[in-house]
């Protein structure tokens, strides 16, 4: 060996002393045993994710364990960065606490100091009982990922989505969602969201494929907002809906899975599953989300420490809150929310005094919070923009304003509530709470695009088409050349009776986006009430070869073609509506007509 | 007095050198092929960097892009050596793990903590970098990318490994000679 020698004498003199340290503070009286002391405390609150095929990197399932790692688990205990429990104990409970007790934390540090003694076998408890598989037993439908994504081997976080196209035939009602994300060392969340109307596979280079992105918008077609909080994130344990409510699932959904993942240094094949649990009784409770949102106001100018951004929407109805979900990216610090009833009580909602987007979780609570109407909901977030909050991705920092890049922030808090104590007789309670979320965003910001078009779609939905009109027009007054805001605009004309001047929105909407199913659908409408049929038939060509399952379509571009006295071909596109759906109306009473017309 | 204070310095010297020897074997750091293997002796006088990994520290992992483009960077200008310090790994699992995440640079394994202790790490991933002249003149962290076990920065704003490297190989001096990582504890291991 030829060691510097100093050294040498230093390792000597260490490897000589610290078994005499480790003698002297052998079984004292007081001295903590992993066996009696700590094995409680792990196998509850540990073992469930640290532990083969979890999500932790490195299983604690017995002394040997958790002694290889027992310096560092008193570090993260200590710094309460292990169990990932963010929110500060409060009167409201949630269900499924992770947070550590101070005795208990106090325990796992003293049994470290003392030298991580294992105790008598006597002491130990039985070794905690983990179901294998599928957490709550065969899922009645199991859907795997068509493709797997790689997770390339280094780089920042990643986000990917997958879409589950649903092979079921007709509606079903799900009592529950596993989310299997695939191997769940390197996936940090996972969330699903509804697409009815398949407005993600757009983003799919070829179908199966997946895409990436953080932040994915779905738009619908009708007024079916979303009900339900579909996250996984590790240690989760799938949530079964309570009596009387259930998930809706319609043939034709899709579903998406939006993963959050984190490299591991080698390159990783993520390819998950959810699996479905179905009930046969149809929802009776129709919960839903409620977004609370600012992100107009995330200006945030560079080294501003603590920037705030808030919200206050009043409850038009009464509910029960089931679920919170506060979301902000890197520069979020300090999240709170709270709820101030018409008594002037106030009540934290939720409070994350040190944000930390890794972590980021649905919080469900214990029991469901009654807010009566009138309750003022407010979030307050801050925001840390200087070069102290190390999460800052720009360093230096720059200017930050909201949007769906992680580099882009957000200011975003999810409720899920349940309307109470309503009269059913005043319509569905969810249109009277989304029509004043959707008002209070347009007082909250009149030049929000959105904002208008929201509220323009929610009146539409209601029934009150010229105050939609009016939130259409304002909406594309404030956006000239959007597609969607002109193809609503020009959607709600035709449904109002004025489809001549639908005309121009909707080319002005294909004008902006040329492969517009909806656009080219509509303006067919437009056109054919107006007599013009031989372009109303270009129309609806057109949008049969953007979509060519749609029995829709194929109706009425027979009924186009029947119009010009084409029958023959108005035919065989009857007959292909009605193979794509047997009950295609206008397919079937048109065909019925062609048959009177020309028996044969 | 003199003479029998002369002979009892005598006497320690000559324990601690009996013990030396003895010892000297058993503290080197092996191959995985359980071959003693000496980092210095094949580095002719160039710097030397031992990275330490622990197989079941994530941190570790995540490392492995960072030091193997480090490592290609330098190739010309130090010899790089991945220590795995976890006695109770066994060879075929640090070659799978090695070959996992694509490394392509020789491998100890230092049950004895001989490499360890000569390093004064204390945390996996940690690095120590010697000069051509095996003065020790850095341990610590590669870079300031973690923050804690839980928080990582978007990108490294303080890259120690690379700095320490430079000052090997120019014969300067560090600052900052010891700068704690975040990560595995060696000791835990032990």
């Amino acid at each position: 060996m030829s060691f510097p020698l100093r050294i040498i004498l230093f390792g000597l003199l260490s490897s000589t002393f610290a078994p005499m340290l480790a003698a002297q503070s052998s079984a004292p009286a007081s001295q903590l045993t992993f066996n009696r002391d700590v094995a409680p405390i792990v196998f509850r609150s540990c073992s469930t994710c640290h532990r083969p095929g979890e999500a932790a990197p490195f299983s604690l399932l017995n002394y040997s364990d958790v002694k290889k790692h027992a310096r560092q688990i008193a570090d993260v205990v200590r710094s309460r960065a292990m169990p990932p429990w963010l929110p500060e104990p409060q009167e409201l409970k949630f269900a499924d606490e992770l947070r550590l007790s101070d005795a208990d934390i106090n325990r796992i540090l003293t049994w470290v100091e003392q030298g991580a003694a294992e105790g008598a076998p006597a002491d130990l408890p039985p070794a905690p009982k983990f179901v294998q598989g599928w957490r709550l037993g065969q899922p009645d439908l199991v859907l795997k990922a068509e493709k797997p994504f790689i997770l390339p081997p280094e780089g920042t976080d990643t986000y990917w989505n997958f879409i589950f196209r649903l092979p079921i035939q007709e509606t079903k009602w799900v009592k529950a969602v596993e989310i299997r994300p695939g191997d769940k060392q390197y996936v940090h969340h996972a969330n699903i969201l509804v697409d009815r109307a398949h407005a993600s596979r757009q983003r799919e280079t070829e179908p199966g494929a997946g895409f990436g992105g953080m932040e994915i918008r779905i738009e619908s077609q009708a007024f079916d907002p979303d009900s339900h909080l579909l996250f996984w994130k590790p240690g989760t344990i799938p949530y079964v809906e309570p009596e009387g409510m259930a998930l809706r699932l319609d043939k034709g959904t899709d579903l998406v899975l939006n993963t959050h993942l984190q490299p591991s240094g080698k390159p990783e094949v993520i390819q998950p599953s959810i699996g479905l649990y179905f009930t046969d009784h149809p929802a009776t409770k129709l919960p839903m989300l409620l977004q609370l949102e600012n992100d107009l106001k995330l200006d945030i100018p560079p080294g501003q420490k603590d920037f705030l951004v808030t919200d206050d929407f009043t409850l038009p109805v009464d509910v029960d809150l089931m679920a919170i979900y506060p979301h902000a990216h890197y520069l979020g610090k300090d999240i709170r929310a709270q709820a101030t009833l018409p008594d002037g009580t106030k009540k934290m909602l939720i409070y994350i005094p040190q944000w930390n987007l890794n972590w980021q979780a649905v919080y469900r609570y214990a029991e469901p919070v009654l807010l009566p109407r009138g309750t003022v909901i407010s979030l307050l977030y801050s925001y840390d923009n200087s070069d102290a909050n190390p999460m800052n991705p720009n360093h230096p920092p720059l200017r930050v304003n909201g949007g769906n890049r992680s580099t882009d922030e957000m200011c975003h808090l999810w409720l899920q509530v349940l309307p109470v104590n309503f009269d059913a007789a005043n319509g569905d309670p969810r249109m009277a709470l989304q029509e004043a979320l959707a008002r209070h965003n347009v007082e909250k910001n009149p030049a929000d695009f959105e904002a208008h078009y929201n509220l323009g779609a929610m009146l539409q939905a209601r029934g009150n088409l010229d105050a939609a009109l009016a939130e259409y027009e304002a909406a594309v007054k404030l956006r000239p050349e959007d597609a969607t805001g002109n193809n609503a605009l020009g959607a709600a004309l035709v449904e109002g009776g004025r489809p001549a001047q639908a005309v121009s929105y909707l080319q002005a909407a294909l004008k902006a986006r040329a492969d517009y199913f909806d656009a080219h659908y509509n303006l067919g409408f437009a056109l054919a009430q107006q007599n013009d049929f031989a372009a109303a038939v270009d129309q609806f060509q057109t949008a049969l070869r953007l979509q060519p399952q749609d029995a829709a379509v194929e109706a009425n571009l027979g009924a186009a073609l029947a119009e010009m006295g084409r029958y023959a071909d108005a035919r065989v596109h009857f007959q292909h509506a009605l193979l794509l759906d047997p009950a295609q109306p206008i397919a079937k009473e048109n065909l019925e007509a062609l048959k009177e017309m020309n028996p044969r | 007095m003199r003479r029998r204070k002369f002979s009892i310095t005598l006497m320690w010297m000559g324990t601690v050198l009996a013990v030396l020897c003895g010892l000297a074997t058993a503290q080197q750091a092996l191959d995985l092929d359980g071959h003693a293997v000496n980092p210095f002796a094949a580095a002719s006088g160039k710097p030397v960097v031992l990275i330490f990994l622990r197989r079941d520290c994530p941190v570790s992992g995540r490392y492995a892009p960072v030091v193997q483009k480090i490592s290609r960077e330098y190739a010309d200008r130090a010899s790089f050596w991945l220590v795995y310090p976890d006695r109770t790994d066994n060879p075929q699992d640090i070659r799978k793990s090695v070959a996992d995440y694509g490394y392509q640079l020789p491998v100890l394994r230092d049950p004895e903590h001989a490499l360890v202790k000569l390093s004064r790490v204390q945390i996996t991933p940690e690095v120590a970098v010697f000069d051509g002249d095996r003065r020790l003149i850095y341990d610590g962290r590669i870079d300031d990318w973690y923050i804690d076990l839980s928080r990582a920065r978007p990108a490294p704003t303080a890259h120690e490994l690379r700095d320490a490297i430079n000052a090997a190989a120019a014969r300067t001096t560090l600052a900052h000679k010891e700068v704690r990582g975040v990560g595995c504890y060696i000791s835990d291991v032990e």
